[in-house]
């Protein structure tokens, strides 16, 4: 039997990264393992420090203090042009004035490799990034958005990085056009077996990528952990109702202080619910229940999203279309949700 | 119809004198009107009578300045872009406030600089160091000199402006992707800023072409450029159709050099952010 849990080797690691700006500490203190292979993402809220983060990851900027480790070597001082990684960057700087093989070989031309070779080279990427051929010769001026990221994408790629940097590429991109290339992403990860370090203040966008998300907040690393122990075992406040609306109740003297219930043997000061969780309970299968009112409802495809008004609370569920049927806005009856279903929070 | 007071201004005063100057070119020489016979000796004289010597000052001349203004240009345009703030503005401020003082003036003030013995460069030596040096004036070296200070900020100015459009983040990924600091110069930088700089080339050319005050006050006359040549034709000889076809000559170099660039560059893309 094969030991799927059997951790892979690191590649990178910071020990005690920091960087202030004036009075400003942008990252405080970072010390993060990234295992090879893995897609690891830093999800924060602008000014957050993240971008800052990658910045000196990939050595555009230097740590005031702390070091970086590349498979153990310290490579805190040197410049980006002498690691083994590459940065695709949020506009994607691309080389405004060159075509789009131009600035796919711009790395290799860097290196004094033969033009043949060069052009052999890049259009290999570009078949990885499924770019047709024919887009080799076109100023890159002329490509549309999603054409500009594959070239991006490519031109990152032909530098044979060992990590590559992401630094919220998608964030301009359009709803749908973004919905294909996080799966084009996910998918071009999987078959090249880089390492992936990304950035985005999208939890949503870190969920579907990644193998492990980070939640920065003000220069530190909050939370770090898989996007299944994210979501369900946020251990904050912060990183709770960073991925969408959440119901979070206040625990004092044995009751869930919004809704007037009892709430024995939860120590924790807090109780976070997903929306999923709650759910109509009159027929008395809940763990916690109370009386709500259904003051709207959303249609979101799969789901319905309702907003329930328990006693002058608000609260969010959303339940799938077959059980959200026949409940509407004005409906008052018993609704609940599970204490396993609950994650408590010390803050 | 905004537009058409410009217009008359235009036809008036620029293209009304360019069209008396080119009948006059084709007249007689030593005439004074402009219905005489058509004739072509004024512009076989130009290549006959060795004015292309005068001509040839002024093209290489020129030439000269215009490389060694981009030369000096480039590292100075670099360094202001990397100043921050106010110490951008100050030398910013140093090298635009001479534009504002008369040419002459400042020329002059070269000249007292540069004079032998009692000028202030030697001067300064002699009763300082009790060392006695030689004087450049009234060579053509001083007047290249010249030519390099007075039109330095009309190179300065627009490669400073191409430099700056220069996204950082396409320095960055070059960067990023290996380039070295050469190779970042010629892949992104000199690439990109290319059409400041041949806007502020093309500027200095065009006036080094027209100068004359340089080779007067700072090179002694030690050589005629074309404009003088031109001032004698029309002044001192009173050959007004031989300086008019000096003058068609001068203007269909400019023209030759001036079209093309224009046509490769979009000026309103420099101008506007």
């Amino acid at each position: 039997m094969v030991e799927a849990s059997e951790p892979r080797p690191g590649i990178l690691s910071t020990h005690g990264i920091s960087k202030s700006f004036g009075e400003l500490r942008a990252v405080d203190d970072v010390s993060i393992e990234i295992a090879d292979g893995e897609f690891f993402t830093i999800v924060g809220p602008s000014g957050s420090g993240k971008s800052t983060l990658v910045r000196i990851l990939a050595g555009l900027d230097r740590p005031d203090s702390g070091n970086i480790l590349l498979r153990g070597e310290d490579i805190t001082a040197t410049p980006a042009n002498a690691r083994p990684t590459c940065m695709v960057f949020q506009s994607l700087a691309l080389f405004t004035h060159r075509t789009v093989g131009e600035n796919i070989e711009f790395s290799q031309k860097m290196k004094g490799v033969a033009r043949d070779a060069r052009r052999e080279h890049a259009l290999r990427m570009m078949e990885v990034v499924r770019l047709p051929r024919e887009y080799y010769a076109r100023p890159v001026t002329q490509c549309s958005g999603g054409e500009q990221q594959r070239v991006a994408l490519a031109r990152a790629l032909a530098s044979d990085p060992e990590i590559l940097f992401f630094d919220e590429p998608l964030s301009a991109i359009d709803y749908r056009l973004r919905k294909i290339l996080e799966v084009e992403m996910k998918d071009l990860h999987r078959r090249t077996g880089k390492t992936f370090i990304y950035i985005t203040h999208s939890l949503e966008e870190a969920m579907v990528m990644s193998d492990r998300i980070a939640i920065m907040r003000s220069g530190t690393l909050i939370q770090t952990g898989t996007p299944h122990e994210i979501y369900r075992r946020p251990e904050s406040r912060f990183v709770a109702e960073f991925m969408g609306e959440v119901n979070i109740f206040t625990v004092a003297d044995g009751r869930l202080a919004e809704l007037g219930i009892a709430a024995a043997q939860i120590e924790a000061p807090y109780l976070v619910v997903r929306p999923e969780y709650l759910r109509p309970a009159g027929n008395g299968d809940a763990d916690f229940r109370f009386r709500a009112e259904v003051t709207n409802d959303y249609m979101l495809g799969s789901r319905t999203q309702f907003h329930l008004d328990a006693g002058g609370t608000s609260l969010v569920a959303e339940l799938p279309a077959l059980a959200a049927a026949g409940i509407a806005p004005g409906d008052v009856g018993e609704w609940g949700f599970d204490r396993a279903d609950a994650v408590p929070l010390a803050d | 119809m905004t537009s058409l007071p410009v217009a008359l201004l235009l036809a008036a005063g620029f293209l009304a004198p360019i069209a008396i100057v080119a009948i006059y070119s084709i007249m007689p020489a030593r005439t004074f009107v402009l219905t005489g016979s058509v004739t072509p000796e004024n512009y076989v004289a130009a290549f006959t009578e060795g004015y292309w010597r005068p001509l040839m000052w002024s093209v290489s001349g020129a030439l000269l300045t215009t490389i060694l203004c981009l030369l000096l240009a480039w590292p100075t345009a670099k360094a202001l872009k990397s100043l921050e703030g106010y110490r951008a503005t100050f030398v910013t401020i140093l090298i635009a406030l001479p534009i504002f003082i008369s040419e002459s003036v400042r020329l002059f003030g070269f000249s007292l600089f540069l004079m032998p013995a009692g000028g202030i460069l030697a001067g300064t030596m002699d009763a300082a160091f009790d060392v006695s040096i030689g004087s450049i004036l009234n060579t053509r070296t001083a007047a290249l000199l010249g030519m390099v200070y007075v039109h330095f900020p009309f190179v300065l100015f627009p490669l400073l402006l191409g430099l700056s459009q220069i996204p950082e983040e396409q320095r960055e990924a070059a960067r990023d992707l290996g380039a070295s600091n050469w190779q970042l110069m010629r892949e992104i930088d000199a690439p990109l800023a290319a059409p400041g700089a041949l806007i502020g080339a093309l500027f200095c050319f065009v006036l080094a072409l027209g100068a004359n005050a340089e080779m007067r006050i700072l090179g002694g006359q030690s050589v005629t450029v074309i404009t003088h040549a031109i001032e004698q034709r029309f002044n001192y000889a009173q050959d007004w159709p031989m300086g008019a076809a000096l003058t068609m000559l001068v203007i269909a170099i400019t023209a030759l050099l001036v079209l093309p660039v224009f046509r490769r560059i979009d000026i309103d893309r420099l101008i506007r952010r």
